[in-house]
C-alpha cells in the first residue's frame, strides 16, 4: 500500500516513534524502489501481522508504506514505494533517500491481517499493490497455510517478481493483462472451497471488480478483504460539528475534512495518517448521522454510529454533535 | 513467616482507590509501577514471587487431573508461538539470574532453575515442544492465559489455559465471542462496559500492552476456583461464616490482567495473574481494612451475588469494621 | 441472531428468509414443523440456485454426518439454513461453527425452546432436559441437580448447568 497525505497538523506525542536507518536501497524494477530499514545501532523491530504498514515521515508530510515482511521479529524492515511524478511529492522524497540517513517511522500499524480461521487464502494483487500480499505470502510459506497469489503487473516491471516465484512457487500466478487477470479472479471466485478468505490490494477498479465479483458470486463480506491505497473521496457536503461539550460550533467547508476544520478551530485531535487508515483520529459522536469514509472501523462500528473518523469522514446530517 | 507474609503484603495489589466499587473500563498502560499504602506493584507485565514455584506446580496437578483447562482451536497454535515467543523474553529480563533465553534463529534454548527446567525448540515446529507452545508457556509462568482471535468485527475466546479461573469455565467457554464470554455479568451490558473493551481491544496495535484489575473473594489460599471444581469449595462459602478463623480463610482475591496485541499473530494475549490475601494480612494496613470494609459493604447485592460473596459478606464486614 | 450481549440466542419472532446471494443452499429440517419451513424456504430460493433439503426427526449423528460431509465439500457461496426445536438447531450449528461456517452463512427458524442440552462441567456429560433458564435438572452423568444457567456454548450448542446445592451443608 502506498498512500500520499496531505501535511500532519496537530501530532501526537511521538514517544514509541522509530528512528530507522536506510540500509540499503534497492532498484529492483524501473520506478520502484525498496528500502531496507534498521535500527541505527542494531537490534530487533517490533512484530507485525501480515499486511501491516508503518507511516513514515517523508518531509512535510507523512506516508503510510506496507511491510513487505513474514512479521516475525526481525532486524529490518523492507517498503517498496512506486515514484508516482504526479503525486504530493512524499515517494520522490523516498527516492531520494540514500543509505545512511536516518528516517522516522510510526510503530507497525495492523489493518489488513490474514483471518487465521481461512482454509485458504486468495491473495489478488495488482501494480504496487503486491506489498502487502508479499508479506501474507511469506507468513503463509512460514506458517504453512493454503494461499495462491493472483498479481497483475506491467510488462517489465513486476516489483518482487523473482523473490515471488521462489517462495510461491505453482501457487503464483502472474498477469501483464488486465482481462487475463480479471478472467482469472473471477474463476477463483466462482469456485474455491468454503472456508477461502480473499484478500486485494491494488488500483480501485481492481478492488470494486473483486468486490463486486465476489458478491455477485454469494461470497459474505466477512470472507473479502481490501487494503485500498489510499481513500479517493470527493469534496463532501457543508456541515458543521457541535462540540458538547464547549457548546462551540465549527463550520466544515466542503473541500475541508473535519480534522482540519478542528484544528483551524484550536482543537487539538490525535491524528497519524489523515487519510482514515490508521484509526488514530477517533472522535466520539453523540448525535447526528456519521458519513463514514474511512478505512479503519467495523461495519459494527459503522453502524453503531457513536464515533467517526475526522480525517476522511463527515455527516449526512447538517448537524453532527461531537463528544468534544 | 513474618517476612514472607510483610512481603505479600507489600507486593499486593490493592485494588480499591475510594470506598465504592462499580465495573468500569479500568484501563492503563502496562509497566507502570503503582504505589500503595504497603509498597507496591506493576512494574513489569510478569511478577514472579516467593509463590511462584508452588503455584506452578499447582497448576501442573489442576492440568493432570484436567486436561480441559488447556484448550486450544486448532487455528490458535500461531497465536500460542507467539504468546510463548513474547512472554519467555519477558520472564527472562524480570529473572535475570535464574532464567536464560539463548536465540540461535527460530531454535531457542530456555533455562528456568527456579523449577529446574531446560528446553530446547524450534519457533513454529509443533514436534519441538509436544505439549505445545500454550502448555508449555503455562508451566513457566503464574498467569493464566486466554488468547483472543479478531475477525467478523470481533474477538473470539479460541484458546486458553486457565486453572486458576474465579469462577468460570475456559473448556466451556472456549471459542466463544468476547461478549459472550461476559453474557452473565451483571450491569456491564447495561453500562456498555464489554462492548467499550472489546471496541479498545480490536484497537490496539502490535506490541501495545494494557493492564486493568478485578477482584473477588475465595475461601483459604485456593486457586483453582474452577466451575469444575465448584462441588469441591462450593460448601466453604458457608462453612467459613462460622468459622472462628474466618479472617484467616476469608481472602481478597484481585486478579491483576494485562492485554497484549501480540505482533506475529494479531491476537489478543489476555494474562490473568490472581494473587490472595488473607483478611488478616490485609488488615496490618489499617487504610486497606477500612476501604476494604466500606467497599464491601456499599457493594449493590447483585454483582455481591455475582461475585459469590453473599454468603459471607456480612460477616467479613462486620470483622473488618470492628478493628 | 442472539442478543448482541449475551451468550443465550434470541429467534427472532419471523422466520428469515433465504439470503438472495446463496449460490447453494442446504436446508435441513427438523421434525414436522422444522419439515414445513424447509419446505417453505426451498419454493421461496431463486430460480437456478441448487437446493438440497435434508429431513431428520432430530439432530442425531447420521444427520450430523451428512451435514459434516456438505460442508467439506461445499464452495464459497453455499449458505445453510436450520429449522427446528431450539437442541437440534443447536446441536447442527454447532457442527457447521466448528468446521468453519460462518454466522453470516447460517440462517436459523426455531419452532420451540422447550428442550435444551445441559453440559454439566463436574463430569462433562450433557443431559437433555425440558427444565427452563433458572431451573434444575438432574445430571445424566453424575446424578448432581444442575442449576441450568443463561449460558449457551455455541461450539457445543448446549446450556452449561452448574451443581445447585454445592454451597449446602449436608
Amino acid at each position: 500500500m502506498t498512500a500520499t497525505l496531505t501535511a500532519p497538523g496537530a501530532l501526537r506525542a511521538d514517544d514509541g516513534r522509530l528512528v530507522l536507518e536506510v540500509a540499503g536501497v534497492v532498484d529492483e524494477v524501473p520506478g520502484t524502489r525498496t528500502l531496507v530499514l534498521r535500527r541505527p545501532g542494531g537490534g530487533l523491530l517490533p512484530a507485525h501481522p501480515p499486511g501491516s504498514h508503518v507511516v513514515l515521515d517523508c518531509g512535510d508530510r507523512r506516508n503510510a508504506y506496507s511491510l513487505t515482511g513474514d512479521g516475525s521479529p526481525c532486524e529490518e524492515y523492507r517498503v517498496s514505494v512506486l515514484l508516482c511524478p504526479d503525486g504530493e511529492g512524499g515517494s520522490a522524497f523516498v527516492h531520494r533517500l540514500a543509505v545512511g540517513d536516518i528516517v522516522s517511522a510510526s510503530r507497525p500499524r495492523s489493518a489488513f491481517a490474514p483471518v487465521s480461521t481461512a482454509r485458504h487464502h486468495l491473495l489478488v494483487a495488482g501494480g504496487i499493490g503486491i506489498t502487502p500480499m508479499l508479506s501474507h505470502a511469506r507468513a503463509a510459506v512460514r506458517w504453512r497455510r493454503s494461499f495462491e497469489l493472483l498479481y497483475r503487473h506491467r510488462p517489465g516491471a513486476g516489483a518482487h517478481l523473482d523473490e515471488l516465484r521462489g517462495l510461491c512457487g505453482d501457487r503464483l500466478t502472474a498477469y501483464t493483462s488486465t482481462p487475463e487477470m480479471l478472467a482469472a479472479v473471477r474463476a477463483a471466485l466462482a469456485d474455491r472451497p468454503l472456508g477461502t478468505h480473499v484478500y486485494v490490494c491494488g488500483p480501485t477498479p481492481l478492488i470494486g471488480f473483486v468486490e463486486e465479483t465476489a458478491a455477485e458470486l454469494g461470497w459474505p463480506g466477512e470472507r473479502v478483504h481490501a487494503e485500498r491505497f489510499s481513500a479517493d473521496l470527493d469534496a463532501g457536503e457543508p456541515f458543521t460539528a457541535v462540540l458538547a461539550r464547549s457548546g462551540s460550533r465549527v463550520p466544515v467547508p466542503s473541500g475541508t475534512s473535519l480534522l482540519t476544520a478542528l484544528e483551524q478551530a484550536g482543537v487539538a485531535v490525535p491524528n497519524l495518517c489523515r487519510q482514515g487508515v490508521c484509526g488514530e483520529c477517533r472522535v466520539p459522536v453523540r448525535s447526528g448521522r456519521p458519513l463514514h469514509r474511512d478505512l479503519y472501523l467495523s461495519e459494527t462500528e459503522r453502524a453503531a454510529g457513536d464515533a467517526v473518523m475526522c480525517c476522511v469522514s463527515r455527516s449526512v446530517d447538517d448537524e453532527l454533535e461531537l463528544d468534544l | 513467616m513474618t517476612t514472607a507474609l510483610s512481603a505479600r503484603v507489600a507486593r499486593f495489589p490493592f485494588p480499591f482507590a475510594t470506598d465504592s466499587y462499580r465495573y468500569l473500563t479500568n484501563v492503563e498502560p502496562a509497566r507502570t509501577p503503582v504505589t500503595t499504602a504497603a509498597g507496591g506493584w506493576g512494574a513489569g507485565v510478569l511478577d514472579v514471587d516467593d509463590d511462584y514455584a508452588v503455584e506452578l506446580a499447582e497448576r501442573a496437578a489442576v492440568l493432570a487431573a484436567d486436561p480441559t483447562r488447556c484448550q486450544e482451536l486448532p487455528h490458535m497454535r500461531v497465536a500460542s508461538w507467539d504468546a510463548l515467543t513474547t512472554l519467555l523474553p519477558e520472564l527472562a529480563a524480570a529473572c535475570p539470574g535464574e532464567t536464560s533465553l539463548e536465540r540461535d534463529g527460530d531454535r531457542w534454548t530456555w533455562r528456568n532453575d527456579l523449577l529446574g527446567t531446560a528446553r530446547t525448540f524450534t519457533v513454529g515446529d509443533d514436534d519441538s515442544l509436544p505439549e505445545g507452545p500454550l502448555a508449555f508457556l503455562g508451566s513457566q509462568i503464574q498467569d493464566d492465559v486466554v488468547l483472543l482471535d479478531q475477525r467478523e468485527g470481533a474477538l473470539w475466546a479460541d484458546a486458553g489455559l486457565v486453572t486458576f479461573a474465579a469462577d468460570w469455565s475456559m473448556g466451556f467457554d472456549v471459542g466463544m465471542r468476547f461478549l459472550e464470554v461476559h453474557g452473565p455479568v451483571p450491569r456491564v451490558h447495561e453500562a456498555g462496559v464489554v462492548q467499550r473493551a472489546e471496541r479498545f481491544l480490536m484497537r490496539l496495535q502490535p506490541g501495545e500492552e494494557y493492564r486493568r484489575t478485578n477482584w473477588t473473594m475465595t475461601v483459604d489460599r485456593r486457586l483453582d476456583t474452577s466451575t469444575e471444581t465448584y462441588a469441591e469449595w462450593g460448601r466453604d462459602r458457608r462453612l467459613v461464616v462460622g468459622d472462628p478463623a474466618l479472617p484467616d480463610r476469608l481472602h481478597l482475591r484481585v486478579e491483576v490482567q494485562h492485554l497484549i496485541r501480540l505482533g506475529v499473530s494479531n491476537a489478543i494475549c489476555f494474562l490473568v495473574r490472581t494473587h490472595l490475601l488473607s483478611l488478616r494480612e490485609l488488615a496490618t494496613v489499617p487504610e486497606w481494612r477500612q476501604r476494604f470494609g466500606a467497599v464491601l459493604a456499599e457493594l449493590p447485592d447483585d454483582m455481591a451475588d455475582y461475585k459469590g460473596l453473599t454468603r459471607f459478606r456480612a460477616a467479613a464486614v462486620d470483622w473488618l469494621t470492628a478493628g | 441472531m442472539g442478543a448482541e450481549h449475551t451468550s443465550v440466542p434470541r429467534w427472532g419472532s419471523e422466520w428469515p428468509a433465504p439470503d438472495p446471494s446463496a449460490r447453494t443452499v442446504l436446508l435441513v429440517g427438523f421434525g414436522a414443523r422444522g419439515c414445513a419451513i424447509t419446505a417453505a424456504w426451498a419454493a421461496d430460493v431463486p430460480a437456478g440456485r441448487p437446493v438440497e433439503v435434508l429431513a431428520a426427526d432430530d439432530a442425531d449423528e447420521s444427520v450430523l454426518a451428512v451435514l459434516t460431509a456438505r460442508i467439506a465439500g461445499a464452495r464459497v457461496g453455499w449458505r445453510l439454513m436450520l429449522a427446528g426445536p431450539e437442541d437440534d438447531v443447536l446441536a447442527a450449528r454447532a457442527v457447521a461453527l466448528r468446521a468453519g461456517v460462518l454466522d453470516a452463512e447460517i440462517r436459523c427458524a426455531v419452532t420451540s425452546t422447550d428442550r435444551k442440552r445441559v453440559y454439566c462441567p463436574h463430569c462433562r456429560a450433557t443431559t437433555t432436559t425440558t427444565a427452563p433458564v433458572a431451573g434444575e435438572t438432574p445430571c445424566e452423568g453424575c446424578a448432581r441437580r444442575l442449576h441450568v444457567y443463561a449460558h449457551v456454548s455455541r461450539r457445543a450448542g448446549a446450556y452449561l448447568g452448574f451443581m445447585a446445592d454445592a454451597e449446602e451443608v449436608a
